[in-house]
């Protein structure tokens, strides 16, 4: 007997598909045809380049210092944010805190990452204000008059004060998405663990955490993602300086597209951005054999 | 408690996720939610739009703070009211958003009809895609409307081959600004040369203070010093000739020494000149920590207003004795008004510039704004004595120089603001900071068609 194909699903799924491919798989594809051309967003005119959008990219002299910029990023957001997060989430969901403190806790940690990232990026250039900021003014308080520093505009620091204040901004919401993952670890096991003897280390270890590896993986790759879209942060700050000190891909990207009318050129960082991006994810994905247990 | 918690949860992540998308809108929709597809507008949404005779103007401006927004609404409700025929729809957007937003929407069918636009570069671009109405004619036909209007200003609104695109709303200039309590307690006099300035400088630094104000984290303001010094320290001819993307090369000795001055003047500037936004900077000096500002003109206001009491006065760029430049420059450009050559109502768009921008507006505005057009005689009713001597640096001025970042092609000037930062960090030396923007002047010759 033949079964009768049941068309329904699919005419709900299209019109989902129809908007994803357009406003997601097209402007890709687009975008990548522009990345052999050049032109500006008011001009009409378009020129066949090749490949010289991308030779341009990478032999241009800040590319290597975009690309540390968006590595060190990564990495410190990695360690601070999905580490540290992670960490914090075991101590919320441990019983060494009060249930009521662990809701205060929870809410203190996350409310950082409701603010707009402009509203931070505004906030702490105050705080970074070499002459009446924050920071310096508590140092010299306490009399570390020696490490006051101009913060934002020292070349060596400025990277490191944007991504210190994406920590500060992140961290309690890679908490948040952990301490879900951790609620949602069966008891049973847990409790197995406890009467076969295994202390909280252990059990933290070896139990809750490879159970909540899918959303451990999630928190990675949005870590990682964000990392090389890397853009509000820098843009609300430094915008690139001093020098070119902070610059990284996503500010170039868009500094090319609308201050040099450099379309072309915006497409070619932005195919490579996306080809990190991806590749990022699916390393990733590998790694951690996603889909197992 | 768990399932409450996650139903909280959802709600919060959803919330992030809006926020987290208005975020990535950033720059542009936390200043203009007017802006985008022109939206809002200031006419009356009860009008009969459907009328045929009803001609709509789409303006697009960038002041959406007030005092000069609002100046600009009420003076296009009382144009209505006098053109019953004409109704505009006014949007605007914050200067960093506005220049990209203009640039995406002018060669599009939104282009609104009238619509800020630097003098220069800025708009000679779009004058090379056909985009901006030439006003020349109507200036022709009109002899009284283009006598009233400064031709020093006017100048800047006029392309190499004579067309005239704009007409200008404010007229800015680069001047030092001086606490004038500080320079009496020290017995010091407005500077006049290079070296009388240092003297000065180093008077000022010996009592205990930074001199000078500033801050250079957007990279700009230090910009305007080298704008400065190179008038002075490279010829007219050969600037001309650097400042154009197709034959610029920037091998003049007196730009590296332009540099090596600035270099000198950081030493006299409050500490962490990188590190804060001009604005900030600004404080020091209308609160009297420091003595000197380089200031616009435009920021009188903000002058006023962050402190009423302060007695501050104004001083030209100091000659540098012996330098082979030009002396009688004064660095700053008008900002205006152009219109659409895709129009439909170019006439009506061109009758509302000569009343929005003449002189009867203009006195108004300085009166209301503290900023002046370029209409002849705004200073017979001006009654502000800091407005009025402001008035004169510009009327009196002979040519303007047009901002240095303006000035030039958008890769050199990249380039140049960056070695500039650079510099005021003291990371680069001059030389090699030169031979830096050399390769970047070189590269824009073949990109610049």
């Amino acid at each position: 007997m033949k079964k009768k194909k049941n068309l329904a699903p699919y005419a709900y799924v299209i019109p989902g598909l129809l908007m994803v491919l357009g406003f997601v798989y097209i402007p890709i594809i687009v975008n990548l045809v522009y990345s052999f051309f050049r032109l500006s967003s008011y001009s009409a005119s378009m020129k066949f380049v090749g490949l010289d959008n991308f030779r341009r990219l990478f032999t241009n002299e800040t590319f290597p210092i975009m690309i540390r910029n968006n590595v060190y990023y990564c990495v410190i957001s990695l360690i601070c944010q999905v580490g540290f997060g992670t960490f914090l989430a075991f101590m919320l969901e441990s019983n060494l805190i009060g249930d009521r403190f662990k809701t205060v806790c929870r809410n203190i940690y996350f409310i950082p990452a409701l603010v707009s990232l402009t509203a931070v990026g505004m906030m702490f250039n105050f705080i970074y204000n070499p002459q009446m900021g924050l920071l310096n003014t508590m140092l010299k308080h306490f009399g570390f008059v020696s490490l006051q520093q101009t913060w934002l505009g020292d070349r060596n620091l400025a990277i490191f004060c944007i991504i210190a204040m994406s920590q500060w901004q992140f961290t309690g919401y890679i908490t948040l998405l952990m301490v879900v993952a951790f609620q949602n670890v069966s008891r049973d096991y847990i409790e197995a663990a406890v009467i076969d003897g295994a202390g909280p280390v252990r059990r933290a270890w070896n139990i809750v955490l490879p159970l909540a590896k899918e959303q451990l993986l999630v928190c990675s790759i949005i870590t990682v993602i964000g990392a090389f879209k890397l853009f509000t942060e820098v843009y609300s700050t430094t915008v690139g300086g001093p020098g070119n000190s902070s610059q990284v891909l996503g500010l170039f990207l868009y500094q090319n597209a609308f201050l040099h009318d450099d379309m072309g050129m915006a497409a070619a960082t932005g195919v490579l951005i996306f080809i990190i991006t991806v590749t990022a994810s699916i390393f990733q994905l590998k790694v951690s054999h996603s889909g197992e247990v | 408690m768990t399932r409450k918690f996650k139903k909280a949860l959802s709600l919060g992540m959803a919330a992030i996720m809006t926020l987290g998308l208005t975020a990535c809108g950033g720059s542009s929709d936390s200043t203009a939610t007017t802006a985008a597809g022109g939206a809002a507008t200031t006419a009356d949404a009860s009008a009969p739009a459907a009328s045929g005779d009803t001609k709509v103007i789409k303006l697009f401006h960038r002041f959406p703070d007030d005092p000069c927004n609002g100046f600009i609404e009420s003076k296009i409700a009382e144009y209505e009211s006098l053109h019953p025929e004409i109704k505009f729809e006014v949007t605007s957007a914050q200067n960093q958003p506005y220049k990209e937003k203009i640039k995406v929407v002018v060669g599009s069918d939104e282009c609104p009809d009238i619509f800020f636009s630097f003098c220069g570069e800025f708009s000679e671009r779009f004058i090379r895609e056909g985009l901006l109405l030439d006003l020349t004619p109507y200036m022709e036909a009109d002899q009284e409307w283009k006598d009233s209007l400064m031709e020093s200003q006017m100048k800047e609104y006029t392309t190499a081959d004579g067309m005239v695109y704009g007409i200008p709303f404010r007229l800015d200039a680069k001047e030092f600004f001086y606490n004038k309590d500080i320079f009496t307690k020290l017995g010091l006099e407005a500077p006049q040369t290079w070296d009388q300035f240092i003297e000065v400088l180093d008077k000022i630094k010996e009592s205990g203070m930074d001199p000078i104000a500033e801050g250079n984290q957007d990279k700009w303001p230090s910009a305007h010093y080298i704008g400065a010094l190179n008038e002075q320290l490279v010829t007219d001819e050969t600037r001309a000739a650097d400042y154009n993307p197709k034959s610029g090369e920037f091998t003049d000795p007196g730009y590296a020494e332009a540099l090596e001055k600035y270099q000198q003047l950081v030493s006299y500037m409050n500490i962490g000149v990188n590190g804060m936004t001009h604005d900030m900077a600004r404080l020091g000096f209308t609160q009297g920590q420091n003595a000197i500002l380089f200031g616009e003109l435009v920021e009188i206001t903000n002058i006023k207003q962050e402190n009423p009491d302060l007695n501050w006065g104004m001083f030209k760029f100091p000659e540098i004795e012996g330098a082979k430049g030009n002396m009688n420059l004064v660095s700053g450009a008008p900002e205006g008004f152009a219109v659409s050559s895709k129009t439909k109502y170019p006439d009506e768009c061109v009758e509302f510039l000569k009343w929005f921008l003449g002189a009867e507006t203009g006195a108004q505005q300085a009166e209301q704004v503290g900023w002046f057009n370029a209409s002849k005689g705004l200073d017979k009713t001006l009654t502000d004595e800091s407005l009025k001597s402001a008035y004169d640096v510009i009327a009196n001025a002979e040519k303007m120089d047009i901002w240095f970042d303006n000035a030039l092609y958008s890769t050199v000037c990249d380039e140049y603001l960056t070695q500039i930062s650079d510099i005021t960090n003291g990371d680069v030396t001059p030389t090699d900071a030169m031979a830096k923007i050399q390769k970047v002047a070189k590269e824009a010759q073949s990109l610049a068609q």
